[in-house]
């Protein structure tokens, strides 16, 4: 099966005397529905590199490719319109808009791609939220909810737009066991049930361990690639 | 495109219903400058038009007096033009004045289309009662036609123009003169002319005082009458024009006096020291109320600016969810339009209530209540919202250029 998303010896640098390495020299390869964890202690430039393939940062050099076309070519508009249409993030401090509902929240993107007629979009968001068991929790705004909750919608919201890829960073870093257990069932689900890639950047020895591929950093670098499934 | 735009807008919206005291004031310093705007406005506006009124009609638009700019050439330069002849010494004719040959002048006023042409008769008299004498400049008229071409008729505090035809040897003066020689309406006075001529003559109207282009001396009576004491038949020494288009004197005023070679003054050529003293006026006026306007967009970029700052994680993570630069910078330039866009909608009010009070208030000039002239037209409301509207999308753009800056991967990075 071919990768939807392939890097070839990415790096990232922050200019400066001396420049800063972020990311050096990184090459790898996602295949659709399987489930990535990228782990290292902190520093080693895990969530840099989680950023240059979410399309949030762009690699000083390296080529980046989604679905076999190069997104270093493309503008920061092209771009925008590829996470939009495409990925889904899930961070760890569940970045919900603060003046919206769970359901607004989840809308967002759907109104921002436009591809939906808002009844359908509207729909589709009540039936996001209440397969994450948010049914009755729709209309709270995000400081009515708790912590687990939060990122429940934030998944909800990562996945609205049928993304072919997830991107994770910590998503359990701030949940307690139970809700991270939660959180990681439903990765795994996102992967080996619906077909999508997930890539997440993690600390948590769960999420690793429910990985199919555990990808090891160090200093920037890829230091072992461990391959269950 | 386009469809995007509702949800930046309810975006921007939100943004703003979570800071309300800050939307607040923003917004009641743009209704506050917009309102002032009106206030100011109309009232500038109005009194300028009110001058303006006063004075076109003061006195007739074109005034064609016997007056010449200059002398009428000698017949010996006029035979031997540009030839080396310098006269001096001659004895100079005697001119009759008056407006020689005035009915053709009449006839060729009344042929301009819209103009009508009053003749009218100048003189100096003294009027006498009880030992009292006073100095009248008296202008004798025909009072139908003068009715036309002046707003004599309208500064009559008692009596009529008309009543000069119906009284045998009336006359009409000012207030202040009558009380002067302790005259009323019906009184008798006598008038003497310096060709030595005599008659009585009855008051049968009084001028409201404070009139400065009639002047305190100045009176009227029919011109027969005024030919016959001032011992000048027959002549005329101003014929007063009226334009429907009051604004198109000058060509006028130059044509007739370029056939006739008699004086003939527009009311701009005479009031062109207040005319520009009203340009400066508005110069003022605009340079004051825009900065009352500018000051008021200070508001929104506060706001926004603020905005802006409190929102970097909500910039973050729209620009992940897939927003562009551009969509974020316009949910920003929205927060500036919707407070501009209230705050006119408020300052409109603002102003209509102003100017309701200012059109309210009642002056008492010369024994008179008299109102504040307000310009009311939609005009200055319509200046006022795109000047703000102008003004707030500016004030709103600097910061929001910086909202499509943020860098999604620094507050991602820092994030607490």
């Amino acid at each position: 099966m071919n990768a939807i998303l392939e890097a070839g010896g990415l790096s990232r640098n922050l200019p400066g005397t001396p420049p800063v390495s972020l990311v050096t020299d990184v090459s790898l390869a996602i295949q659709p529905a399987s489930f990535v964890a990228i782990v290292g202690p902190s520093g080693c430039g895990k969530s840099s590199l989680l950023y240059l393939l979410g399309l949030l940062d762009r690699p000083s050099s390296g080529s980046l490719r989604f679905q076999e076309r190069d997104m270093n070519s493309l503008d920061g508009d092209e771009r925008a319109q590829i996470r939009l249409a495409n990925f889904g993030f899930v961070f760890q401090f569940h970045f919900l808009l603060p003046e919206f509902t769970a359901l607004e929240n989840v809308l967002l993107p759907m109104r921002r791609l436009g591809r939906l007629p808002l009844p359908d979009a509207r729909a589709k968001a009540a039936a996001l939220l209440t397969e994450v068991g948010l049914g009755a929790k729709m209309d709270k705004t995000p400081d009515r909810l708790s912590g687990g909750e939060r990122q429940r919608v934030a998944i909800a919201r990562a996945i609205a737009n049928d993304p072919v890829l997830v991107l994770g960073d910590e998503p359990t870093g701030n949940l307690d066991s139970q809700n991270s257990a939660r959180v990681v069932e439903m990765f795994r689900a996102l992967a080996h049930d619906q077909g999508r890639a997930v890539v997440c950047v993690t600390h948590d020895p769960d999420v690793a361990a429910a990985a199919d591929v555990q990808i090891s950093m160090l200093d920037g670098r890829i230091s072992g690639t461990d391959v269950r499934r | 495109m386009m469809g995007q735009l509702p949800l930046l807008g309810r975006i921007a919206a939100r943004h703003l219903a979570g800071r309300r005291r800050q939307t607040l004031v923003a917004v009641s310093g743009v209704a506050v400058g917009v309102g002032f705007f009106l206030a100011v406005s109309a009232m500038m506006i109005g009194s300028q038009n009110d001058f303006i009124k006063t004075l076109i009609d003061a006195a007739p638009h074109i005034i064609i007096s016997d007056e010449l700019r200059s002398p009428h050439p000698q017949p010996g330069v006029e035979v031997h033009k540009g030839a080396a002849i310098d006269l001096r010494h001659y004895k100079v004719r005697n001119e009759v004045r008056g407006l020689r040959g005035w009915p053709e002048i009449l006839r060729a006023v009344n042929a301009q289309p819209g103009a009508i042409g009053s003749p009218s008769l100048t003189g100096a008299i003294t009027l006498r009662s009880g030992g009292r004498e006073e100095a009248l400049t008296v202008i004798g008229v025909d009072p139908s036609v003068e009715e036309k071409v002046s707003s004599v008729a309208d500064k009559l505090r008692t009596g009529h123009l008309r009543d000069l035809e119906s009284t045998q040897g009336g006359i009409i003066i000012g207030e202040e003169m009558a009380q002067r020689l302790g005259l009323g309406m019906g009184d008798v006075v006598g008038a003497t002319s310096a060709s030595g001529k005599s008659r009585s003559m009855r008051i049968v109207g009084l001028f409201k005082r404070g009139q400065s282009q009639l002047g305190p001396s100045a009176g009227y009576v029919l011109l027969r009458e005024a030919q016959s004491l001032l011992g000048r038949p027959f002549i005329v020494n101003r014929i007063g024009v009226h334009l429907d288009d009051p604004y198109g004197a000058q060509p006028v005023a130059r044509r007739l006096e370029m056939r006739f070679s008699y004086k003939a003054e527009s009311w701009q050529e005479r009031s062109a020291d207040f005319l520009s003293l009203l340009v400066t006026r508005n110069v003022i006026m605009y340079s004051v109320v825009s900065a009352i306007l500018l000051v008021a967009s200070f508001g929104i970029y506060t706001v926004v600016s603020n905005s802006v700052t409190d929102k970097r994680r909500d910039i973050a993570i729209m620009r992940s969810i897939g927003f562009s630069e551009r969509d974020l910078q316009l949910i920003f330039v929205f927060e500036g339009l919707a407070l501009a866009l209230i705050g006119i909608f408020a300052g409109w009010l603002l102003g209509y209530g102003l100017m309701a009070i200012l059109g309210s208030l009642k002056f008492p000039i010369a024994g008179d209540n008299q109102y504040l002239p307000l310009d009311r037209s939609p005009r200055q409301y319509a200046i006022a919202a795109a000047a703000s509207l102008l003004s707030g999308v500016i004030a709103a753009w600097l910061p929001a250029r910086k909202a499509a800056k943020v860098d999604p991967v620094d507050i991602l990075r820092g994030a607490v």
